[in-house]
């Protein structure tokens, strides 16, 4: 299974974004890793070229949100990706906040899986659960 | 080195010895080696065959259409490809969008079809056929997704096959497609009748002008105070050439090459004068360009020497605007960080340094908002392709 992922906007956490993919890559995903200031737009045309089935973005201290307020607009301009799983994690939020409040925030703007602080294990085990349960793994 | 360079430009001819360049104005009546050989005929018969290299502009480029999946890679790596090998690209187009378009009613001289990487599949539907219907082209190229190349082959007459243009880790792979163009190009220029003649004087390939100037890049400073960062424009009869490092283009973008070029092919002076008017019609700011250098409208009907110094001026103007981030249409550089414009090719030999710094002051003041002033060099001599016209030994 294909993945799209990058840091999104001018986050330059490169250490985090490498250990996604090392993770993905071990747990089998093709991984297409868009690396640090990446744009909307840059993550969505990934997903076409490559023909991914989940985009997941990273993000450190709430820099994704100013980004992920047009991902719903930006996404029903492309044809097609209406299946796609969109995941996100990291930091999201500028200051501190609880996963209360900001996993529905992030899931109103079009994410499917949202993971505010917590450790990258527990978030793929949620991802491939989800594939799972949607008959894509 | 003792060698005859000659550049065939669409109003001019440029012979070049060690000891001189000689510049004719060509006489349209008659075949070009005719023409040469009545101008030059002594200087000719100095050289061998194997000694005389020739480059030509004289037939302006080939225009391109590009069909390509996305903003951020297929297009963009296309577009870099097609621009680097000399090519004018006249629509560019996202396949998704495709009925979005108008159909260019231009005769198209290729058509690049580029998307998806290679484990990719399931792309391109009957609308691309439709579309493809509608267009008039002459050559059709596919260099993307290798699943979906056999479907393509089967639906779309005379469709050539190359390796995909976006490999595996969504990098470009430009040389299959920039030889092909670059080909392309050489057989348009070929392809003239005139060009062909050529042979006879020559031993040597026949380069297009932009492909030799920019080989002269990397070596310009051997005959010019150019600072870097710098850009080259050269305004012909019939097309307008830009030539510029990388450095001062943001698209990331990682190719052997330090130079890129772009070909407008209907922005000349002479033999396109009609599109550069319409183009200037068409640019907001030129009326009041046209107010700034104190002339009406009128000018563009007029034949006169003055007439032609407006319509450089106009050129100069509305090909820095093509490159500024004002218009998105075209690669867009970065031109706040320019030290030198160097300025080669007819222009030269119409508008003085003053003149041509007058007007890219206007456009830094009207387009960027700035006061920013590079640094203008001028080739009068139509120095700069002699260096990269002479073969390999001539820029090593």
């Amino acid at each position: 299974m294909k993945v799209v992922t990058g840091v999104v906007g001018n986050d330059i956490h490169v250490v985090a974004n490498r250990l996604i993919e090392l993770s993905l890559n071990a747990r089998g995903f093709e991984v297409f890793n868009l690396g640090v200031n990446t744009y909307l737009e840059e993550f969505f045309d990934a997903v076409v070229e490559t023909g991914a089935e989940v985009l997941l973005i990273s993000s450190l201290n709430g820099e994704a949100e100013g980004w992920s307020r047009e991902i719903k607009l930006l996404k029903s301009s492309y044809k097609g990706l209406d299946n796609l799983v969109m995941m996100i994690g990291g930091n999201l939020v500028v200051g501190s906040a609880d996963a209360e409040e900001i996993v529905p925030k992030y899931k109103n703007y079009g994410f499917d899986l949202v993971f505010h602080q917590v450790d990258l294990n527990t978030g793929l085990d949620t991802l491939e659960e989800y594939l799972k349960q949607r008959g894509m793994r | 080195m003792n060698r005859l360079l000659i550049d065939v430009g669409s109003t001019y001819f440029k012979v070049s010895t060690p000891e001189c360049i000689e510049q004719h104005f060509r006489d349209f009546n008659k075949d070009i080696l005719d023409d040469l050989k009545y101008k030059c005929q002594k200087t000719i018969e100095c050289y061998k065959k194997n000694d005389v290299y020739i480059c030509s502009s004289a037939n302006g480029g080939l225009s391109t259409l590009i069909i390509g999946l996305t903003n951020s890679f297929s297009l963009k790596y296309a577009k870099n490809i097609a621009f680097n090998s000399g090519i004018n690209i006249i629509e560019s187009v996202m396949y998704q969008n495709l009925l979005d378009y108008s159909i260019p009613s231009d005769l198209i001289d290729v058509v690049i079809i580029v998307g998806g990487i290679n484990s990719n599949r399931d792309i391109f539907k009957d609308d691309l056929y439709e579309y493809l219907e509608k267009l008039n082209y002459s050559n059709i190229v596919f260099v993307g997704c290798e699943n979906e190349a056999q479907k393509l082959e089967k639906n779309i007459q005379n469709l050539v096959i190359l390796p995909n243009i976006i490999d595996e880790k969504l990098h470009i792979i430009e040389e299959n497609l920039k030889v092909y163009l670059t080909n392309l190009y050489q057989q348009d220029i070929e392809g003239k009748e005139d060009i062909k003649n050529l042979y006879e004087i020559t031993a040597n390939q026949i380069y297009s002008t932009p492909y030799i100037v920019n080989k002269t890049l990397p070596f310009i400073h051997t005959k010019f105070g150019v600072v870097d960062p710098f850009i080259l424009i050269d305004i012909g009869g019939a097309t307008t050439d830009i030539h510029y490092s990388k450095d001062l283009v943001d698209d990331n973008i990682v190719t052997e090459n330090e130079y890129d070029r772009l070909v407008f092919k209907k922005l000349g002076v002479y033999k396109s004068k009609e599109s550069l008017i319409f183009a200037a019609q068409s640019n907001e700011f030129v009326y009041e360009l046209l107010a700034h250098l104190k002339v009406t409208e009128n000018i563009f009907s007029d034949e006169s020497q003055k007439g032609t110094k407006v319509l450089m001026q106009l050129a100069i103007f509305l090909v820095l605007t093509k490159m500024s981030y004002y218009k998105q249409s075209y690669i867009n550089l970065k031109l706040l960080s320019i030290n030198s414009i160097v300025f080669t090719g007819g222009i030269t030999k119409v508008l003085s340094a003053n003149e041509i710094e007058d007007i890219i002051s206007f456009f830094y003041k009207k387009i960027l908002n700035s006061q920013h002033n590079p640094m203008t060099v001028l080739d009068g001599n139509y120095d700069i392709w002699t260096i990269g016209a002479g073969g390999e030994e001539n820029v090593n």
